[in-house]
């Protein structure tokens, strides 16, 4: 699949960061990018579209990214859906926690547009998204 | 001002009024916490996470004088949810206000160079973070890879 094509998915409720995520997302090549305010915002968009990628704050409220996280895991249709964290929380317990939950990659903010040509690109690649 | 600048000028506005709310909702977290320090220290928890939300905009912003004291008062929050005794209590409560108004200043006054005060309340905020036995341990870009790599190698 071309950059194009790919479907990400913006989880991060605060609106500023979510409009800075995808202006530096569609920066890179992205052009298909849909934003959720919310975890339960981000299940239903991913349960009537076709999402290849979900990148996720962690301090949501009520639930957080790694409930969001834990969620896409136990479920068939998206346990192997590319999902990395975005996130100014950079304690090792956190990092542990998305670790131990197959997250496919975990980056401090702010995001950058080498983070996701280094970081993100390698993901998709790894999974078989990029092509 | 050019129009990159104009553009960022327009996102950094958009930030403060959703920043500002979220001030809001960390003074109201305040205030009840100070109605009674030991039934609602338990509310810290809103308070911290308020900041994280600040912290996390205003780094992508390269706002970094409010990201450093949304840090702080994060940490001093977690200490807050913690503490045992009312003096402690009281101790996180009076630096959380002084963290809250600057960070709110601070919205307002973006563009200004960091000032004498705020370098003095950092210092102070610090210095009761330490006496607080100090920050969570944090860890940085080349940490998270080497945890990476050590889950994928076993």
């Amino acid at each position: 699949m071309q950059l194009d094509s790919i479907h990400v998915l913006v989880v991060d409720d605060v609106k500023t960061t979510r409009i800075l995520a995808e202006d530096l997302l569609m920066q890179v090549g992205f052009k298909k990018i849909d934003t959720a305010a919310s975890v339960q915002d981000a299940q239903e968009i991913m349960e009537s579209h076709s999402v290849h990628m979900v990148l996720s704050d962690w301090h949501m409220s009520p639930n957080t990214g790694l409930e969001l996280l834990k969620w896409v895991r136990v479920h068939e249709k998206y346990k192997n859906l590319p999902f990395i964290f975005f996130t100014a929380e950079k304690t090792k317990e956190c990092v542990m926690q998305a670790i131990e939950n197959k997250v496919d990659g975990y980056l401090l903010k702010p995001l950058t547009p080498e983070q996701v040509e280094e970081k993100v690109f390698q993901v998709l690649s790894k999974k078989g998204v990029l092509t | 001002m050019n129009q990159t600048q104009g553009s960022q000028h327009e996102k950094i506005q958009e930030f403060i009024l959703e920043l500002s709310q979220f001030a809001g909702t960390a003074e109201q977290t305040l205030e009840k916490i100070e109605s009674d320090l030991m039934t609602n220290k338990k509310l810290f928890n809103v308070f911290s996470e308020r900041m994280v939300a600040i912290r996390g905009a205003a780094i992508q912003l390269n706002l970094s004088d409010i990201a450093k004291i949304a840090e702080l008062g994060e940490e001093i929050a977690i200490k807050g949810e913690n503490a045992q005794k009312r003096s402690q209590i009281r101790k996180c409560v009076g630096s959380l206000w002084d963290a809250l108004t600057t960070v709110k200043h601070l919205l307002v006054h973006y563009q200004d160079e960091t000032t004498e005060e705020q370098e003095i309340l950092i210092h102070r905020l610090e210095k009761t973070l330490e006496a607080f036995g100090g920050a969570r341990q944090k860890i940085d870009e080349s940490d998270i890879d080497n945890l990476f790599n050590q889950i994928g190698e076993s």
